[in-house]
């Protein structure tokens, strides 16, 4: 098989750089990581230094991932052997029993540790995600905000629980059903696990009360994110999109401001300029809303079309799917626009 | 990667200020043996001392590597969701990955589920989670 530097004809300094890169922006591209690791550490591992250690680390996260668990093993035993003792060092054990599914034996590893250093965050955490693969998502997220209370600066934690909280809908809350409710003012069908099983007439919406419920508290953990990374156009858009979910017309007023933001910080965000088109178009249809608001959000809404239309066009000049894409565009800005 | 070219310049500029100085001192000497002091430096040592001082800046400038944008969200104009999403620190192992990459043909390891080497595509009948 041909090694990595002569497939894609780079150096070994490129390929540490790439790892560098890699590691910085949190990708989780575990094949490539583990072909480019695997040759760096057998080829180069003398050139490389002290970097050799965090490659080690990152190599053996991304082969627990990829099954390669002889490759995890080695990078855990050259590990081991070079800094015995080390906390750091048992998390990565732990992470290799969890991968094996062994999970009493990776939490008593993770209890050994916080006996050691109470303080320990990376510890808990595992303790968390540990209760997360094992689905027991209601004491992961209970677990989460013991951990929050006491460090309330994890920016990765906040967001981790925000995503806990929605994916957290064991009564279904798509978007179909609360439009029914929203909209029409009246009765909610809902399929409904917690309650019968089958499905539910309800009036008024009980447990989409419950659903939604989740969805306000995913939408604290995105305000948090969003209080202390305000340039951050990726939180404000996700915030409005967990907004533009939980409907209703504050809501999403709500959510059109927030994409709008997310706009102004980035105006390259696709998301968010289909996010303003929806909001706008929802906000126009409903019935609630008296005849100003509902011009100035048509006018919100074909300004956002405009864009998405020149946005396209401008992507695709020059090439010959050009015509054939912009047309899909159009048809379908078309077919999503609210009677 | 630094290129020696720019680090040579930052050394010349440093040597040609120690060198400067050390002129200026020695006129100051010069001016107190002689007893003329109120003569100024010579232009030649100022013109020195400044061009020196440039040419280290303009070295060390070259050196210090690739310059950040001062807008705060420009940097992140190219991030998306794909890396923002991903929480290294609880990365969970569960996913298909573990079936998906797994080699036929390989010796029997620390897995106990023999299942899983036989016929590895196989899927594995769904536990249910809850």
């Amino acid at each position: 098989m041909a090694s990595v530097s002569e497939m894609y004809d780079v150096t070994w300094e490129e390929m540490r750089d790439k790892l560098r890169k890699w590691r910085e922006d949190n990708h989780r591209n575990s094949e490539q990581i583990v072909d480019v690791g695997e040759e760096l550490i057998n080829e180069h591992a003398s050139k490389l230094g002290d970097d050799i250690w965090i490659i080690y680390e990152q190599v053996m996260i991304a082969a627990l991932d990829c099954s390669r668990d002889d490759l995890a093993w080695t990078c855990l035993q050259e590990l081991k052997r070079q800094f015995p003792g080390s906390q750091r060092v048992k998390r990565l054990a732990g992470m290799r029993l969890e991968a094996l599914e062994k999970y009493e034996d990776a939490s008593k590893q993770y209890d050994s540790i916080l006996q050691d250093d109470p303080t320990n965050t990376a510890a808990r955490k595992r303790k968390i995600s540990i209760l997360k693969a094992q689905g027991k998502s209601a004491e992961a997220i209970r677990e989460l905000n013991e951990y929050l209370e006491q460090f309330v600066g994890d920016q990765e934690a906040w967001h981790e629980l925000s995503e806990l909280y929605i994916n957290e809908h064991d009564c279904l809350g798509d978007l179909g059903v609360r439009e029914a409710a929203v909209f029409h003012g009246g009765v909610c069908v809902c399929v409904c696990k917690q309650h019968t099983g089958s499905v539910v007439t309800l009036a008024g919406g009980q447990c989409l009360q419950e659903c939604l419920a989740r969805y306000g508290k995913a939408a604290f953990c995105l305000e948090e994110l969003m209080m202390t990374n305000p340039h951050n156009h990726l939180y404000c858009e996700q915030y409005a999109e967990v907004k533009y979910t939980q409907g209703g017309l504050e809501n999403l007023e709500l959510s059109r401001k927030y994409f709008a933001q997310a706009l102004k910080l980035n105006n390259r965000n696709m998301r968010a300029l289909f996010g303003l088109y929806m909001s706008a178009s929802h906000i126009a249809a409903s019935p609630k809303v008296n005849a100003t608001v509902k011009k100035a959000n048509v006018k919100y809404a074909t300004w956002a079309t405009n864009q998405i239309n020149r946005a396209y066009q401008l992507a695709g000049r020059g090439t010959k799917e050009n015509k054939c894409s912009v047309k899909a565009v159009e048809e379908m800005l078309e077919s999503i626009t609210m009677s | 990667m630094v290129s020696s070219f720019w680090r040579d310049v930052v050394g010349v500029g440093l040597f040609a200020l120690a060198h400067a100085a050390f002129s200026a001192a020695q006129h100051r000497s010069y001016m107190r043996l002689t007893e003329k002091e109120n003569e100024t430096l010579p232009i030649d040592i100022v013109l020195q001392t400044l061009l020196a001082f440039v040419l280290t800046i303009y070295g060390i400038v070259h050196i210090s590597g690739e310059f950040k944008d001062m807008d705060a969200s420009s940097e992140l104009k190219n991030k998306t969701f794909d890396t923002l999403r991903n929480h290294p620190s609880f990365y969970m192992f569960n996913h298909r990955g573990r079936v998906l990459f797994c080699s036929p043909n390989r010796e029997v390891s620390n897995i106990p589920n023999a299942e899983a080497l036989r016929n590895p595509l196989r899927l594995r009948k769904l536990k249910h989670l809850h």
